[in-house]
């Protein structure tokens, strides 16, 4: 399987997060196809809101940096794992901001699922995806349920589904694997 | 007190946001006729830090666009600078979050992160203002966006008199919270017209895009490692 992970790790040089997701990456790549993409180290910009990826070029954003890449593995990817430490109780800016940026795999025509607005599928298939977090100090359930439950707005919104949140304090890199795997 | 707007939509001066404090500030200035600092967080050229000008206000309104279902990635960044701030006493610190789809049901998922990233800050929470539908006010015509622009002007006096967000206005701007069964008939209605695509269509059309609407550029690319 082709899988995309996105490191939203802020810190500068190593970190725990950071070699958990390295193991994590050659733990996948014994069998599988997988692209780490460290946020921190590429030029990335935020989306700055200009439709050009929905009514100007079809599909492309018109910032030009690193994020076509990221765009490119993700929609042929089948499993994507957001990674990020958490910090003031979210994933970081960092992952935000390619997050944002991946509406250009969206199309801006309105469609109802549900009974709510939502925008329709520009391509066949989007990936399911995890999420894999460092816990703050202070993180508690609340934290964790809006976190969890954000991210199930986002995949219903990517036509895509949350499939877990893992956490490197306690859930090990060959149960993520095995589990990313048997989905 | 002192009230201090950061609009942290990424479209900056050209945004929604500043268009609806605008008119917040309109009924604002009714009441309180001190000028209201306004600080864009896409505007990477003021001279003090975001996180410095929180650090020193007492009364603060966060404004900002949902994107992709929660704050767009510069308000992360901000909320990430001033997380690191600890206050030993309690500022007021007030929300407004709007969305393009027209139902509030989108929005009440930031909501929650919203109030208790107050409550870790150490500040007293004034509630998040919810509204939707709000993109297409710059060409819309004023007799579509009077109601909305005249509840914006009214929560601002509401605000300039009690340093507080009106209970009343800030229900009324939250509807609709999903769709009405009306509305879902209609809308499935129109869709077989076209009519449902008419603003992305025409712009698509005005950028000689249209043909391509259903482009999937990056599909089934060779990926090269």
């Amino acid at each position: 399987m082709k899988v995309t992970i996105l490191n939203g790790d802020m810190k500068q040089g190593k970190s725990d997060f950071s070699g958990y997701l390295e193991e994590l990456t050659e733990g996948f790549r014994k069998n599988h196809s997988v692209n780490i993409y460290n946020l921190n180290k590429m030029n990335l910009h935020q989306c700055i809101g200009c439709w050009s990826c929905w009514w100007k070029t079809p599909g492309r954003c018109a910032i030009n940096d690193d994020a076509e890449e990221i765009f490119r593995s993700v929609i042929n990817s089948d499993f994507v794992i957001f990674a990020s430490p958490l910090i003031a109780g979210f994933t970081s800016s960092a992952l935000k901001k390619i997050t944002d940026r991946l509406i250009v795999l969206l199309h801006p025509y309105i469609e109802l699922i549900n009974g709510e607005s939502h925008h329709r599928k520009r391509y066949d298939k989007y990936p399911d995806f995890g999420l894999v977090l460092e816990k703050e100090s202070d993180t508690d359930n609340e934290d964790l349920a809006i976190i969890s439950d954000i991210y199930d707005r986002f995949a219903l919104n990517l036509h895509s589904k949350k499939k877990y949140m893992k956490f490197i304090e306690h859930d090990k890199v060959e149960e993520i694997i095995y589990e990313t795997c048997n989905i | 007190m002192k009230l201090v707007i950061f609009n942290g939509s990424p479209r900056n001066k050209k945004s929604n946001s500043k268009i609806l404090i605008e008119h917040f500030l309109t009924g604002y200035n009714r009441i309180c006729s001190e000028p209201v600092p306004i600080h864009y967080l896409a505007n990477s050229k003021q001279k003090e830090s975001p996180k410095e000008i929180f650090g020193n206000s007492e009364i603060v309104i966060i404004i900002f666009p949902l994107y992709t279902d929660c704050m767009p990635g510069i308000v992360m960044e901000f909320f990430e600078s001033i997380i690191e701030l600890k206050f030993t006493h309690a500022k007021k610190i007030g929300f407004i979050v709007q969305s393009g789809f027209p139902e509030a049901i989108h929005s009440i998922y930031i909501e929650r992160y919203l109030k208790k990233l107050t409550k870790r800050l150490n500040c007293e929470y004034l509630g998040t203002i919810i509204k939707g539908g709000v993109e297409g006010i710059q060409i819309m015509p004023p007799s579509m966006t009077k109601k909305l622009f005249g509840r914006f002007q009214d929560l601002g006096e509401y605000f300039a008199r009690n340093d507080a967000f009106s209970t009343e206005i800030q229900e009324i701007l939250r509807k609709p919270f999903k769709l009405s069964l009306m509305r879902i008939i209609l809308f499935n209605v129109i869709k077989k017209t076209g009519l449902t695509n008419l603003y992305w269509d025409s712009n698509l059309k005005k950028n000689n895009a249209f043909k391509n609407r259903f482009d999937k550029p990056f599909e089934d690319e060779v990926i090269k490692h």
